[in-house]
């Protein structure tokens, strides 16, 4: 009851100093809006992240060569070979997929045409572990690979790169440095990674590629693709076992081969977006409390000015009490509404940005509840001083003052 | 129903102190309609502060309804503004941003008077002054004289014992102020109790008693 008259009276001495008001709020519009904006933009990349492994279903740890224990630079890259992968493979500890592979460019020809391009070499299940579709034709299978067969898989942007199309060239054979393939599918258009770009590239299997094209059985890298049913941790330790032992590297002895998984890389930019979002709501908490400071002063300064009228109220019968509670839920609403225009900008904002990158949208609630609520408690923290004040004015006194 | 003996108010400023009221002994009953008149300065407005619970003496016993006003906490003192003691203000008596209504109103809040109910009491009182017509008007759209009305209205609304005008004519001209004195008039012979403050002789006429004030002393108490 009480409450419901000090808000229509908050809202109408807010509303007679409509610019004075938003001026005063303007720190906590800014600190609330940063706030939302920011904490939502870290959900829709930790959302975009979380997605991205949930759609995979599975998750992905690279094996890399890393150095030889001879020491020689030249031995680096011959640390990893497709024995290691075998162990790999024959190992069931956990139930992984396994799929080596084995890189290089080469010159690739048709007719008159030649460009150096990516070649890969690697097992069936590769296309399947990358999540590369068919387009036209067909993958080639372990047969083919145990048999070092003559065949390729090419990206969707390879017939271009050879000036002619994917039906003139399914079929037919192309010529890698120097020997043919026939081209027997195309998988799907994958957009480039920023790294590397799979519609460029050329598949072929990998004792193909070891044996007719690069010449060696070392290769550059095992992928190992697990299910989310085991951890990350428990997979590496596994692979570091499977791998230690195949190396012959004792008991105290650093890996030769390094294990990368991109979970490191989320946990990664986790942290960094935790350290991110602590410097937010520290700029956020500086930007409330000089917004609050704000509202104490212009509260103050209502208080004086509105010294007469508290008089009358009092002469009128409002008690201590009520006067506080008028100018407590003054201080409040102020808050209040600073709070509010900054979660409709940081909202709009957000939503802006997110429409504009194509990120996931996730509607931030909590941070909308935690910044009201924090902008009430600032309200009521910077209010409790003007409007003591207030309600400790001698009506007497008060109803003199000009 | 007034019974002030011995009343004295001390003001301190810095090492200097001023007897605005040295030493004020009456009594008003039930009905009456008093003016308290003096020149200005004299310690009318201190007086009414003391007798309107707005303020307390340095030294005296008042009471009000043979209550003892000085033994009262503060919340029992705005009990009493709010239901026993109407004020009118010689100027800047409404709350500028509300309506007459809302001002009207303002009392019955602090009463703890529901809503609907505060309507029908408030416009019942605007309805006695005249104006019933200006309900929506705020106080910089209404004149001089109405705003008075406006004002005597809301310190009628709870019914009070006493009724307190402390230079309710004093920023109007003497047409308006003799048809606020009329409505004076009009209220004591309903038999409300009425206390009017003034410097002036011929508003002071239109009380029945007249408590004449110097220098925070009373020179002269008549009735004619
Ligand atoms: N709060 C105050 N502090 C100091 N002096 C005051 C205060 N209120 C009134 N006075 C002084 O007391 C005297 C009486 O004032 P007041 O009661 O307002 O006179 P009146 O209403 O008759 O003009 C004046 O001299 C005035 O200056
Ligand atoms: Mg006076």
């Amino acid at each position: 009851m009480l409450i419901r008259e000090s808000i229509n009276t908050a809202v109408d001495a807010i509303r007679s100093n409509a610019l004075r008001s938003i001026l005063t709020t303007l720190a906590i519009i800014i600190g609330t809006a940063a706030v939302i904006t920011m904490v939502s933009m870290g959900s829709s990349a930790q959302k975009a992240i979380d997605d991205s492994i949930t759609k995979l279903g599975a998750r992905t740890i690279y094996v890399y060569p890393g150095w030889s224990r001879s020491g020689s630079s030249s031995d680096r890259k011959r640390t990893l070979d497709i024995k290691d992968a075998d162990a790999l493979e024959d190992d069931r500890e956990i139930d992984w997929k396994i799929a080596p592979e084995i890189r290089g460019s080469r010159q690739v020809k048709l007719n008159n045409e030649s460009v150096s391009l990516e070649i890969i070499g690697s097992t069936a299940n590769f296309f399947d572990i990358r999540g590369y579709e068919l387009d036209e034709g067909t993958l080639f299978s372990e047969r083919q690979d145990l048999s070092r067969k003559r065949v390729v898989v090419l990206g969707s942007s390879v017939p271009k790169e050879l000036k002619t199309s994917k039906k003139r060239l399914l079929n037919n054979e192309i010529s890698i440095a120097g020997v043919s393939f026939e081209v027997i599918g195309f998988i799907k258009s994958q957009g480039s990674n920023g790294w590397r770009n799979p519609d460029e590239q050329i598949y072929t299997p990998l004792y193909t590629a070891s044996d007719r094209i690069f010449g060696r059985d070392t290769i550059n890298s095992i992928n190992v693709d697990f299910s989310t049913d085991y951890r990350v941790e428990e997979v590496m330790i596994a692979i570091e076992r499977v791998l230690r032992r195949e190396h012959d590297i004792g008991p105290g002895e650093e890996n030769n081969f390094r294990i990368n998984d991109w979970s490191q890389a989320v946990d990664l930019r986790r942290e960094a977006t935790s350290i991110f979002f602590a410097l937010i709501v520290g700029i956020a908490g500086i930007s409330l409390l000089v917004g609050g400071i704000g509202v104490m002063n212009i509260m103050l300064v209502s208080v004086t000015e509105r010294t007469r009228e508290i008089g009358l109220r009092k002469a009128l019968g409002a008690t201590s009490k009520v006067i506080l509670t008028q100018f407590m839920i003054e201080a409040i609403t102020l808050c209040l509404i600073g709070g509010l225009i900054g979660v409709v900008l940081g909202t709009s904002l957000y939503f802006l940005i997110a429409f504009l990158q194509d990120w996931p949208i996730v509607f931030p609630f909590t941070a909308i509840i935690g910044s009201v609520f924090f902008s009430a408690i600032v309200g009521l923290f910077f209010g409790i001083w003007p409007a003591r004040r207030a309600a400790k004015l001698d009506p007497a006194v008060a109803l003199r003052y000009e | 129903m007034i019974n002030v003996d011995n009343l004295k108010k001390t003001y301190y400023m810095g090492n200097q102190s001023l007897d605005a009221l040295s030493g004020v002994t009456f009594e008003i009953t039930k009905g009456e309609y008093v003016a308290i008149m003096g020149p200005s300065g004299s310690g009318k407005s201190t007086l009414m502060n003391i007798i309107g619970c707005l303020d307390s003496p340095t030294k005296g016993t008042y009471s009000l309804n043979n209550k003892e006003v000085s033994q009262m906490s503060d919340d029992e003192l705005s009990k009493i503004r709010n239901t026993e003691i109407g004020f009118v203000f010689q100027n800047f008596s409404l709350l500028p941003r509300s309506s007459a209504l809302e001002n009207v109103m303002l009392p019955l809040q602090y009463a703890g008077i529901s809503l609907s109910e505060r309507k029908t009491i408030a416009l019942d009182a605007l309805e006695k002054v005249e104006l019933l017509d200006r309900k929506d008007h705020k106080p910089s759209e209404l004149s001089g004289g109405q705003q008075q009305r406006v004002a005597i209205a809301r310190a009628l609304v709870n019914n009070p014992s006493i009724l307190f005008a402390d230079e309710p004519t004093g920023n109007l001209d003497s047409q308006t102020g003799m048809k606020v004195l009329d409505i004076f008039k009009r209220l004591n012979e309903n038999g409300q109790t009425i206390i009017l403050i003034t410097h002036e002789n011929e508003v002071a006429s239109a009380a029945k008693r007249i408590i004449h004030i110097k220098d925070g002393n009373i020179s002269n108490d008549e009735i004619h």
